[in-house]
């Protein structure tokens, strides 16, 4: 058997250590946790059935999308209502029966459907209460918090190649592609980020994905800066001149012997990082500049509930739903930063 | 030192340059400018609003077809949109030409002269002369031809008939440069003179905010590295994780329904500056005092939070960095007071990072605050821009840019100022 406390690399040494540090394994265990499940949020909290049996039939509604009403024996026009068929079906005691999400309401639901209410306080129907157009805030918030994840991760992701690549070539090559980019910099940081995006997304009405475009263009810099700074330090020492005499590529050298060693500042920042693409969505959001009206955002969310200030809950729950993912995050970075980049100061006394 | 911050001022044109030509072609190219946005309201027949919902003012958007096509072609003029991108910018920048005073005139067919009048002068009626030269060029000559007029003529086109029509201008040169941001659209005034009062109301703002947020970060800094690990480290560690986890203005939202009295507490008015000036005007000096600071209280507190959590940390490490140093050790080693230590040795060094963010102060004020101003429903810079961006007011959106722009750039060179100033160490060279 190979003896573990030999083999274990500095990459796993930094893991063990993060593991020790309760608040941001657990934290990282549980939004990640959420984050997944939150991809089945269609099938936990939406307001189509999951299956219906109906006249010795097998539905799912939730897969085949639109059936109407009259499929089910149902006077509605348009699609069923599966609420008030389940209600319908367990009156009749007919032998059919259907199985809901866990949280029937979907977020795009307004008062059009069926028996919904504009302003309703939480209850235990409606946990959060409904918003200004009758939509579940619960329901909403939930597919939010995937909505602002994914956009957080995807914009730091694409970033950080930004940066690794730019901001690697910048430290590598260094003269006059240094400084031409170091001009670029120059210049890109003097101008006020979220204004631009601002102007930019009024101007083009953005999609999830051009968003996201438009904020890697904003703000690839923070990254470039560092990794510059890194393959700098990196270029000068012996390992990459010995990569370099046996004839490796640049390509390989940056990319196989540098970045590896380069890593710290990219992984202590990414959570960080996170945080900041997150607060920047629902930001956005709540100016009116981020994503398109129905997607569920907590921005937008918390803007109508400002509006209505005397419903509390429409502000709490979007306030509240942001706090507690970032405060996650920011465990999560805390502990990420102390395992990678400790900083040891000795006690005074 | 004179010599590495002289060059730094220098190297600030550039910068600022190219920042300028990035958001000027930005605005310039993008589909919807000025222009093109205007032309497609009045098709639209005022149909298309403003979307997201802010509550803009704008003229133009509210009555929809309120700009008639001479203003269309005014605007068009003083843009300079019959010009290559380059000159646009030069025109704006102040360095080209800019045509003014636009006079439309037509010659009449087999006429070679024509006499206009262009206004008024010394209180006379102006008039010049306007002749045909080969090739369809104008010149435009003074009554008394002792003097060269101040006035040009260009064609503009030929109508059918074989008339003339053109257009007399004066040039000048007027651009950021000379201090001439241009006239807003919606509020049909200069852009300077609109945003005055609001720059000084979000400096107010700003300077209450980091002010306090200084007076209570610095204190709590030294006090958690002080006693690190104790229970008040770990206490206000609490603290700073939930502001950092909460942006301000969201915090700010989360007290107006507090204390706004939507559904809880009626301590605090729902926003604005101030109270409105029927009701201020009557006021006595100390109610005057009392009214302001009842208005700030929410405000100020969610623009600190914004920094609370950031800049407590910075003090934190940075005594607790330098408590570990040798010379710290030497200056216990030597019998020094505990006191004199901490309070001498330790914190004037602990306090450069501090200093160095000095200069970023004027910046953070201006820009930071789209969403407290919007919140609370104050009358600020930053929420003129986010109106001028909704009601499409390029002339104010490019004057923010401008003025953030400039800010950030000096701001950067205090900073390194400060630095130097505070650390006898640091030679920038």
């Amino acid at each position: 058997m190979i003896d573990k406390e030999k083999n274990t690399s500095i990459f796993q040494k930094r893991w063990q250590k993060f593991k020790s540090l309760r608040r941001g394994y657990y934290s990282l265990i549980i939004l990640s946790t959420f984050y997944i499940l939150s991809f089945l949020l269609p099938v936990i909290i939406n307001n189509k059935a999951l299956i219906v049996k109906y006249d010795s039939d097998y539905y799912f509604p939730i897969l085949s999308g639109y059936i109407p009403g009259k499929t089910f024996g149902q006077d509605v026009p348009g699609e069923a209502k599966y609420r008030i068929l389940k209600q319908s079906f367990s009156d009749e005691d007919s032998g059919n029966w259907l199985i809901m999400p866990l949280y029937p309401y979907s977020p795009f639901e307004d008062i059009t459907s069926e028996g919904n209410k504009m302003y309703e306080s939480p209850s235990s129907k409606h946990w959060l209460g409904t918003d200004n157009t009758g939509r579940d805030v619960f329901a909403r918030l939930c597919y939010a918090f995937n909505i602002s994840i994914s956009f957080a991760l995807l914009l730091t992701v694409l970033n950080y190649v930004f940066g690794i690549l730019i901001g690697g070539c910048m430290g590598y090559y260094g003269g006059k592609f240094d400084l031409f980019f170091q001009r670029l910099i120059e210049i890109w940081s003097s101008l006020p980020m979220l204004f631009v995006i601002i102007i930019i997304s009024s101007i083009l009405k953005p999609s999830f994905f051009l968003l996201i475009g438009i904020y890697t263009l904003v703000n690839w810099i923070s990254m470039t800066y560092l990794m510059r700074a890194e393959f700098y330090r990196e270029k000068s020492k012996d390992y990459v001149a010995a990569a370099l005499s046996m004839g490796q590529s640049d390509f390989k050298v940056m990319f196989k012997h540098i970045l590896p060693n380069s890593l710290v500042p990219v992984i202590t920042y990414f959570p960080f990082s996170v945080v900041a693409g997150i607060s920047a969505l629902v930001g956005l959001d709540y100016l009116g500049f981020g994503l398109a009206p129905p997607t569920p955002s907590w921005g937008q969310m918390l803007d109508v509930g400002l509006q209505n200030i005397s419903k509390w809950w429409m502000v709490f729950s979007p306030v509240a739903a942001q706090f507690l993912t970032l405060l996650s995050i920011v465990f999560i970075g805390e502990g990420v930063r102390e395992a990678f980049d400790p900083k040891v100061y000795s006690r005074l006394r | 030192m004179a010599t590495y911050f002289l060059r730094r001022l220098l190297l600030m044109i550039p910068t600022f340059l190219g920042s300028t030509v990035l958001v000027f072609i930005i605005l310039q190219m993008a589909p919807g400018g000025p222009i093109e946005q205007i032309m497609l309201q009045m098709q639209m027949g005022g149909a298309l609003g403003v979307e997201g919902g802010g509550g803009s003012s704008s003229s133009i958007t509210d009555e929809g077809m309120s700009l008639p096509p001479e203003a269309l072609k005014e605007l068009e003029r003083f843009y300079g949109f019959d010009k290559p991108i380059y000159q646009r910018y030069l025109i704006w920048l102040g360095v080209w030409p800019r045509e003014i005073k636009h006079r439309d005139f037509t010659i009449p067919v087999n006429q070679s002269s024509f006499e206009k009048r262009v206004g008024k002068k010394d209180g006379q009626i102006w008039k010049v002369d306007i002749s045909l030269l080969e090739g369809n060029k104008l010149i435009v000559t003074e009554k008394n031809q002792s003097t060269k007029s101040l006035w040009h003529a260009k064609v503009e086109e030929i109508d059918k008939n074989g008339g003339l029509n053109g257009v007399i201008f004066q040039k000048e040169f007027s651009g950021i440069l000379t201090g001439n941001l241009g006239k807003s659209y919606t509020y049909l005034q200069p852009v300077t003179e609109v945003m005055k009062p609001r720059f000084k109301i979000s400096l107010f703002f700003g300077l209450t905010g980091i002010l306090i947020s200084y007076l209570i970060c610095i204190p709590l800094g030294i006090r958690k590295a002080l006693s690190h690990g104790s229970v008040f480290d770990f206490g206000s560690s609490v603290a700073i994780f939930i502001a950092y986890s909460i942006p301000g203005w969201a915090l700010g939202g989360v007290l107006l329904v507090l204390f706004g009295g939507g559904s809880f507490l009626d301590i605090f008015p729902l926003g604005g500056f101030r109270s409105p000036s029927e009701i201020w005007d009557t006021l006595t000096p100390f109610q005057k005092i009392i009214d302001q600071i009842h208005h700030m209280i929410l405000p100020v507190i969610a623009w600190t939070i914004g920094s609370f959590a950031t800049m407590t940390v910075l003090m934190k490490n940075s005594l607790m960095e330098n408590l570990s140093q040798d010379y710290i050790r030497t200056a216990f080693a030597k019998g020094l007071s505990e006191k004199r230590v901490i309070w001498l040795h330790a914190m004037r060094n602990s306090l450069i990072p501090i200093a160095s963010g000095i200069g970023h102060i004027l910046g953070v004020v201006i820009a930071g605050s789209y969403f407290i101003e919007r919140m609370f429903n104050i009358d600020g810079f930053g929420r003129l821009a986010y109106e001028a961006i909704l009601s499409r007011d390029y002339p104010i959106t490019l004057g923010f840019l401008v003025i953030v722009v400039l800010l950030r750039l000096i701001g950067n060179i205090i900073s390194d100022l400060a630095l130097a100033l505070v650390d006898p160490r640091i030679r920038f060279k």
